[in-house]
């Protein structure tokens, strides 16, 4: 934690922001290199949608408002101000203002996304800018287990037990996301009351497979291995929550000349992954687009996509 | 991302081979002692299971670099072993492995005339030395699904140092190398094509049993670590195509291989000229120290006729897999189980 740099006067708020996800490229388990495995994912950031969240402190008790997530809020914003309980000007409680533009219970990080929000604003509040660590440290003692889109670069996270078990990289290889609902109007998620999948020995040795694949990828900035790494790991989790017509889907997107499928693997959503630096990668995405909805799937995101000059775009119509 | 770290024992540093190219589209996967992967991961998963106490023997039939990996293994953990090994154990290997401290049970001579041959024999002897003591632990390779699952490592391997492999090329003895390594690529690579090395005689891909040459390679008894679903095509191939395809790995590439390196270097060499488009690897499981009064002996060559030998310049297609046929024959195994493809042979 680094020094204040200046206190807050009194009826100043706190400001913080978090973006969304879309889902992830890789989840499972993993070895944390003592032998000891851990459940741990790789998440796909999807930086266009966020929750801003803004600290209202006040001397009473803490309360929320908006429409979040609110007993997860409520726990970030309370682990926050213990967090702070020392600093001069801290406060007893407040108010959290939740606004975000993040579906909710289709797997885009809508809870992480409000609950690093929040504990954002907290520090904010105080004039404390906390490490990624700290801020992943107090999101899943919060929420029990969190994405890492407060982690900088491409990690592989141990999102029950904030713990970074690789950093694959700085950034991802460009690429372009289409995203979608894979079952529009469905009840969603509770990630929560979503049992922890049990995974076979095959199963964590595939894991690993995977690990090395994607470290790799994002080395090399090989969207084409990415993109097969996303898809196995899609395979894999079909047993724990299935996406329907998942190999329909994986098809759907060699045909339309994409690297993979990526999924939300507690969530509904999935994404075709395309390799942007092939010439016509924008085309493809539009036209994936377009497929998405005649198949009757909801799109969700187009991620990382320039848009296409405009005599590429009458091409592709 | 991960840093070079020094190893904490012997049988760490044998685990990870070396990724050798050796054409444009062909690397070469060539170990020391490739058995160290499963033996290691056996044993290993034995002692944090409560498998392996302070008192337990580790008991196993092999005439081999399997035996050798348990060896250096058990010395590291400071376990008794007892070896059954066929009568003719290369005799610098017995010497390793007393050393190691190792106790070699030889079968007798004569058990080659019974049916299943040296094999049946060590698995009863095996049988006999497990009842005579209170606390054993067997690796069983051949059985073992953790000798599949220790191949993992590989597949990591692969994938990191190389990313696309489009065909492996290795030879078959238990299964575990090839079922497992294709296993755990094709988690990623699911149309990664397998060409397993076989020689004439063995039971392994449907030949009649029978006396083979060629030491390292084959099998007299089917092992349930064979997935015959993972293989795409056979090889099989005869001692003196090996011998003389190991001598030009080393003449060529300086590797000094076994001879099943050598076998499936032959097909892996035509295989991946064929096919300049394909990443291929060829796994290479020992090096030849035991082989150099054999395979490297041109006087030794010479005396069984071996030492003219041209390589065939490639397989012979054969359109049933149960008949031995000429030095070199390869036949589309197409992933099916050994039940359909010999009741389809033979229709």
């Amino acid at each position: 934690m680094s020094v204040p740099r200046d206190l807050h006067p009194a009826g100043r708020t706190g400001i913080g922001y978090a973006p969304a996800h879309h889902g992830e490229l890789l989840q499972g388990m993993f070895d944390d290199g003592t032998g000891t495995l851990r459940r741990a994912l790789v998440t796909l950031p999807h930086p266009a949608r966020g929750s801003r969240a803004v600290f209202h402190p006040s001397q009473q008790h803490l309360g929320v408002v908006g429409t979040p997530s609110l007993a997860k809020v409520r726990r970030a914003a309370a682990r926050a101000l213990l967090e702070f309980a020392r600093h001069p000007a801290t406060a007893k409680g407040g108010q959290i203002e939740i606004t975000s533009d993040v579906p909710r219970g289709i797997g885009m990080g809508s809870s992480t996304s409000d609950v690093t929000a929040t504990i954002r604003a907290v520090a904010d509040y105080h004039g404390v800018s906390l490490s990624a660590e700290e801020v992943a440290r107090l999101a899943v003692s919060a929420e029990c287990a969190s994405d890492s889109i407060m982690i900088d670069g491409v990690v592989l996270f141990a999102q029950r037990d904030a713990i970074v078990l690789e950093t694959f990289g700085q950034r991802l290889p460009p690429m372009v996301v289409v995203g979608f609902d894979t079952e529009p109007g469905g009840v969603g998620v509770d990630t929560l009351a979503h049992r922890p999948a049990e995974y076979s020995g095959s199963e964590i040795a595939a894991f690993g497979v995977l690990r090395a694949a994607l470290r790799r990828a994002v080395a090399r900035g090989d969207v084409a291995l990415l993109g097969r790494v996303a898809t196995a790991s899609a395979r894999i989790n079909q047993r724990f929550l299935p996406k329907p017509g998942l190999d329909k889907l994986i098809e759907e997107c060699r045909v339309l000349g994409g690297t993979g499928l990526q999924v939300a693997h507690s969530g509904t959503i999935a994404g075709f992954l395309f390799d942007a630096r092939r010439p016509g990668a924008p085309e493809r995405a539009l036209r994936a687009q377009a497929r998405v909805v005649e198949l009757g799937y909801a799109p969700t995101a187009l991620i990382g996509a320039e848009p296409p000059a405009a005599d590429a775009l009458e091409i592709a119509g | 991302m991960s840093t070079r770290t020094a190893c904490d024992e012997a049988t760490e540093a044998f685990q990870t081979p070396h990724l050798i190219r050796l054409g444009p589209n062909l690397y070469g996967v060539a170990f020391t002692l490739m058995k160290m992967i499963p033996a290691r991961f056996i044993l290993h998963r034995a002692l944090r299971n409560g498998l392996l106490g302070p008192g337990t023997v580790i008991v196993e039939t092999t005439s081999g670099t399997f035996g050798l990996a348990l060896a250096m293994q058990a010395a590291h953990l400071d376990r008794r072993l007892i070896l059954v090994s066929d009568p003719v154990i290369d005799e610098r290997l017995h010497r390793r492995l007393v050393d190691l401290g190792a106790v070699v049970d030889r079968v007798p001579e004569t058990a080659s005339t019974i049916v299943g041959g040296f094999q049946a024999a060590r698995l009863a002897r095996l049988a006999e030395i497990r009842s005579t003591l209170p606390d054993t632990f067997c690796p069983e390779q051949y059985a073992n699904p953790d000798n599949p699952l220790s191949y993992a490592r590989l597949a990591e391997q692969l994938l990191e140092d190389l990313g696309q492999v489009d065909c492996v090329v290795g030879p078959v003895g238990s299964g575990g190398s090839m079922c497992g390594t294709l296993t755990y690529v094709r988690s990623v690579l699911p149309e990664c094509r397998a060409m397993g090395v076989d020689t004439q005689h063995s039971v392994l891909f449907g030949h009649p049993d029978g006396p083979r040459e060629l030491r390292g390679l084959g099998m007299s008894l089917m092992p349930d670590n064979l997935d015959h679903t993972v293989f795409d095509d056979v090889h099989w191939c005869s001692a003196p195509a090996a011998y003389a395809a190991t001598r030009q790995l080393h003449r060529r590439h300086a590797l000094f291989m076994g001879p099943t390196s050598g076998a499936a270097y032959l097909v892996a060499r035509w295989w991946s000229g064929r096919h300049p488009d394909a990443l291929t690897v060829v796994i290479l499981p020992d090096e030849g120290h035991r082989y150099l009064d054999t395979v490297y002996d041109d006087g030794w060559l010479s005396a069984r006729g071996h030492l003219s030998t041209d390589l065939p310049a490639e397989p012979v297609p054969v359109s049933v897999p149960h008949e031995p046929a000429g030095p070199w024959t390869t036949y589309a195994w197409a992933r099916r189980s050994h039940a359909d493809v010999l009741c389809a042979s033979r229709a």
